[in-house]
């Protein structure tokens, strides 16, 4: 069973100390997510999804509680250690696409690559953007992409690695609807192809019940929905 | 190695974005000042240490004023050396009507015996290099000489007794050493012509000097054979030894220059420290999104690392080029001052690249290795990570890496913190003074509210303002110290020469000839005194022998180890006054001295003690009667020590006068010199001209250097606006969707300028004053009257400056539509 887990969060507890003393967002979380899976975690604004889905990522550190990505608590690593963990294990997509503006369509999608030392990441990459229907815009630069282009981008750059789990934050959240939806089609199709395990927070319950689970985030409280 | 790669991209990127504009032009001015500097410091300097024995003449001198003893001549015989001799004096040349003093050097074939002259035939002629000297009936004259004779090459002058031939041109001698001898151009003759001329008289101030050449070994042990035996007026020179006067002005004006490039850098350094914050901020987003997609602290680091490092390598390349220029021009505005100098050499480059890393590191670094810390997380919350660039542990870095250049720079430590506090005390001053001043302004804003809007940006910013106020204000004091403050102290010291002041000089006249001159003066109508002029050493106060060593003060050991021009008269000199004792009656005089107060002071004497000098072999005592006043500005001829009639008669003396003779009485001079060629005459009015001249050239290329230092303060207004740029295009479209027009606004940021430059200038003509006030009363013990026009010419100019700069900055920003420039400000 465990070979078959990618990721598990026990007991898991978010606050933050604001200027009116401790805010609690959530406590004793608990999450399992089998390899393939797709998972959709909805909620209301301001309900901790972000939040969640960063903690899972290994950008943040719990109040309390461990994560396990495969077998390893990263929990217990240090930045730079989750830093490489990241490179190797998973992907993103975020709703600002975060694309590096100085960088070309293609070396974006070459940077995970790099950053992990990673041979041929030329060919691999322009593969990935050929996947994405972009090979003949791999010269060029963010600005000169639309909305939707950018975030096909950031699709391509996300699956580069080979990733384990994908983590997308709002994917759909910065751009039309039509757009929108031809943007998911292809999450979930490169995702079914790659056979990738996909967690994505939002707010949009469309979106949402396109994924195998949903889990709803009220209250500090995480339930089927 | 990838990271360099990545380094190299986004470098790229960035450049073409414009984010590094400001940086690399802060960057690049500093570079193109140090090379500049280094570039003229490393080629003079070649060009007069690199030839050390060329400069010499030989491989060993002597020099001084007293005949050369036989036994210096026979010792070099004995020990297989060559050797030449050389006598040095001025001379008055005439060419039909025109006189010109001209510095006369005889010399013996051989001549020199390193290095070689440079001549040619006519102005045009181009230079060759020449092992032969003057033959007999022929002279060769500086270019300079001939311009001032209006003569050429072929015509004939006249020298004392004697008609000569003008041969060659002489361009370059390569012993021609430095001090007021430059100042007066160069005529060589033979030697086997002196005597015919009569120009060289005993007592007639003349230089010997012997140059010889040989084996090492030789030279050695001839120099250390006859190093005893020279007397008090000769001095024995080795190579690149004693050639003091030029050489050591050189390096002292080199220093200058160096610590005024390190101007630029300080002032293009806190334009830096202005931008680097937002230059950085830039990266926020770009460091987060890579940590999150698994780059490293290290990896981060290296990157960022590279990056400045390929920028400060580009900025070098540019900067230097632009400073080998600037030095190419510095040289030639001096050109006639120098000798002839080496080819350039790469060395000024390198240094160049360090000074460029060494800013990097110290002022931006810093800053951007913080971003390394930039949490992750960034990605998904915007507001996090700012705070990692905030806070004030950048400076001490900063302030270090500005003291090193300094250090650097000065290759002296004590001067670097010298230098060091001085900048940073004035701009402390500076940026205190515009802060008082902005706050000012802020508080003449809640008073009256029709100038809100005009004095909105710089009251509402008044830190940027101040820093502005202050990068500005150091530039522009610079340059008005150099302009105004120069041309004011020239004026105030000339005005302080009255202008019935002597303006000629008449010595070497001989003893049987004194009456005679005097004579042919009086006819003239010119009344001036003929005195008598003894040189000798102060031996013995009352019973006491007395040395130079007995001094502590080194000006009083320097006075005592010369010999004093004394003089003998009979009644007090009109510009004197007797300030205690009694001067002695003209008629029946005992014998006494009456001596200068201040020498007075420093010798420790007073009216009653007994001085005994030594001249020409021969003591002579007598006791101070009286101690005297003088005024020596009146440019009259004047002695520290003079006795009472009788007491130096039997000395060997020379006479000496001067006068002021009226421009339309020139022809007098000519026909002096021609009935008694022995007599030097000097025309002071010509030698301040030269004077004149060096100091405009030298200052001309501190200008230059001063010029830059306010563009760096440019930059840090420019840096200034950039980082407020998006509060002005917000300010700008709010206002226009309030209704103000876009010619409104405009007015307002012209408002701005006009006050921001106006305020840096008038801090700026201020200080300028200030520290021309305690130059003239420190360094030149002038009475310098406060230039009240300098702070208005200041703010004049610095309103003009920053308007010009600041409006051509903002060109764009408010011309778009409200609706756009909201769009754009979010966009940041
Ligand atoms: N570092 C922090 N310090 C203080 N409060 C925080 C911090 N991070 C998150 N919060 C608070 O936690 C709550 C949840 O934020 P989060 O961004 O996770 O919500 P979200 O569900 O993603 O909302 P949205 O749908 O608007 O993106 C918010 O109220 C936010 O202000
Ligand atoms: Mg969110």
């Amino acid at each position: 069973m465990t070979d078959r887990m990618v990721l598990r969060a026990d007991d898991l507890g978010m606050c933050f100390h604001g200027p009116e003393g401790e805010i609690r967002l959530f406590r004793n979380l608990a999450l399992n997510i089998t390899a393939g899976e797709t998972v959709a975690i909805l909620g209301a604004s301001g309900s901790g999804k972000s939040t969640l889905l960063g903690l899972l990522a290994g950008l943040d550190t719990p109040s309390e509680g461990r994560i396990l990505i495969g077998d390893t608590d990263i929990t217990a690593l240090d930045e730079d250690q989750r830093a490489i963990l990241r490179g190797r294990e998973l992907g993103f997509v975020f709703q600002a696409f975060h694309l590096l503006s100085g960088l070309t369509a293609l070396e974006n999608v070459m940077l995970p690559l790099e950053l992990a030392g990673t041979s041929g990441a030329s060919e691999t990459a322009t593969r990935a953007l050929a996947d994405v229907g972009l090979a003949e815009r791999r010269g060029h630069y963010p600005r000169q992409l639309s909305g939707g282009e950018q975030q096909r981008v950031a699709i391509a750059r996300a699956f580069v690695t080979g990733p384990r789990l994908l983590l997308a934050d709002e994917p759909t959240g910065n751009l039309d609807q039509t757009t929108g939806g031809r943007v998911s089609d292809l999450l979930f199709s490169r995702n079914r192809e790659a056979g990738t395990t996909l967690v994505l927070v939002t707010h949009d319950p469309l979106l949402a019940r396109r994924c195998d689970r949903v889990l709803q985030l009220s209250d500090g409280r995480l339930e089927a929905a | 190695m990838k990271e360099l790669r990545y380094a190299a991209r986004l470098l790229r990127r960035d450049w073409k974005a414009g984010e590094l504009r400001l940086l690399a032009v802060s960057l690049i001015l500093a570079v193109t000042a140090i090379t500049a500097v280094a570039w003229l410091a490393d080629r003079v300097a070649g060009g007069t240490e690199g030839r050390a024995a060329e400069l010499l003449g030989g491989d060993r001198a002597v020099i001084g004023s007293e005949p050369l003893p036989e036994e210096l001549i026979e010792q070099a015989r004995q020990r297989d050396l060559t050797l030449s001799r050389t006598l040095e004096f001025p001379s008055v040349v005439l060419f039909g009507e025109q006189t010109q003093l001209a510095s006369v050097k005889a010399v013996e074939s051989g001549y020199p015996l390193r290095g070689s002259l440079l001549v040619g035939g006519d102005p045009d002629d181009s230079a060759r290099q020449t092992r032969e000297v003057p033959r007999s009936g022929e002279v060769w004259v500086e270019p300079r000489l001939l311009l001032q004779l209006d003569a050429a090459p072929g015509d004939t002058i006249d020298l004392g007794a004697s008609r000569f031939t003008i041969g060659k041109m002489l361009f370059l001698e390569p012993d021609r050493g430095g001090g007021f001898q430059t100042l007066s151009p160069r005529l060589m003759m033979n030697q086997a012509d002196v005597a015919d001329t009569g120009l060289v008289q005993a007592a007639s101030r003349v230089r010997y000097g012997l140059l010889v050449a040989g084996a090492e070994e030789a030279v050695a042990g001839w120099s250390a054979a006859i190093e005893p035996l020279l007397g008090d007026g000769l001095r024995l020179q080795r190579p690149g030894q004693g050639q003091a006067g030029v050489g050591r002005a050189i390096e002292a004006a080199q220093r200058f220059l160096g610590l005024s490039a390190l101007l630029t850098v300080v002032v293009g350094g806190v334009g830096m420290l202005l931008t680097i914050r937002r230059y950085a901020a830039r990266h926020l987003d770009r460091v987060a999104i890579m940590r999150c997609l698994g780059a490293t602290e290290r990896q981060i680091g290296l990157i960022l690392s590279w990056k400045l490092f390929l920028l400060g390598l580009l900025t070098a390349a540019v900067g230097t080029l632009l400073g080998f220029g600037l030095h190419l021009a510095m040289l030639a505005l001096v050109a006639d001052l120098l000798p002839e100098l080496p080819a350039a050499g790469w060395r000024p480059a390198a240094s160049g690249v360090i000074a460029a890393q060494t800013i990097l590191l110290g002022f931006a670094l810093p800053t951007v290795l913080r971003l390394r810390r930039v949490p992750p997380l960034r990605v998904l919350r915007r507001e996090l990570g700012e705070q990692v660039l905030r806070g004030a542990g950048i400076y001490p870095l900063a302030l270090t890496a500005v003291f090193l250049l300094m250090w650097w720079q000065a290759g002296d430590l004590r001067l670097a913190i010298w230098v060091f506090a001085a900048v940073l005390g004035t701009l402390l001053v500076l940026g205190l003074a515009a802060f008082a001043l902005v706050q000012g302004l802020r508080a003449l804003r809640r008073g009256r509210s029709g100038i809100i809007l005009r004095l909105s940006g710089l009251t509402r910013r008044p830190l940027t303002a101040s820093i502005q106020i202050m990068a500005l204000g150091l530039g522009l004091m610079a340059l008005l110290l150099l302009t105004v403050v120069r041309g004011d102290l020239l004026a105030t010291w000339q005005d302080s020469v009255p202008t019935d002041a002597a303006n000629h000089f008449l010595i070497n006249i001989q003893p049987d000839e004194a009456t005679a001159v005097e004579q042919r003066l009086r006819e003239a109508g010119i009344e001036a005194e003929v005195y008598p002029m003894v040189r000798g050493r102060l031996v013995q106060i009352n019973d006491e022998t007395v040395r130079p060593d007995d001094y502590p003060d080194p000006q009083t050991r320097r006075l005592m180890a010369r010999e004093f021009n004394l003089s003998q008269m009979a009644t007090l000199p009109e510009d004197n006054t007797v300030a205690a004792g009694s001067f002695w009656d003209e008629d029946a005089a005992d014998p006494a001295f009456s001596v200068e107060v201040d020498i007075a002071e420093r010798l420790g004497v007073s009216v009653g003690d007994t001085l005994t000098f030594e001249a020409g072999g021969s003591r002579y005592s007598a006791t101070i009667s009286n101690l005297r006043e003088v005024r020596w500005d009146s440019f009259n001829v004047n002695f520290f020590v003079a006795s009472s009639p009788g007491v130096l008669d039997d000395a060997p003396a020379t006479y000496i006068t001067s006068f002021h003779l009226p421009a339309d009485q020139r022809r007098l001079m000519i026909e002096l010199v021609r009935a008694y060629p022995s007599v030097t005459v000097i025309d002071i009015d010509a030698i301040l001209d030269t004077v004149r001249g060096i100091m405009d050239q030298g200052t001309r290329v501190v200008e230059l250097m001063a010029l830059l230092t306010l563009f760096a303060g440019i930059v840090v207004l420019l840096a200034a606006l950039q980082v407020t740029r998006e509060e002005r295009r917000f300010e700008g479209a709010l206002l226009r969707s309030v209704g103000a027009s876009r010619e409104q606004i405009r007015r307002l940021a012209l408002g701005e300028f006009l006050l921001l430059g106006g305020t840096a200038g008038l801090l700026a003509g201020l200080g300028a004053a200030i520290a021309g006030h305690l130059m003239a009363s420190r360094l030149f013990e002038l009475d310098y009257a406060f230039n009240p026009w300098l702070p208005l010419l200041g703010a004049g100019a610095g309103a003009l400056v920053v308007t010009v700069a600041g409006l051509l900055a903002t060109r764009g920003l408010y011309r778009s539509s409200p609706m756009q420039l909201l769009k754009g400000a979010e966009e940041g």
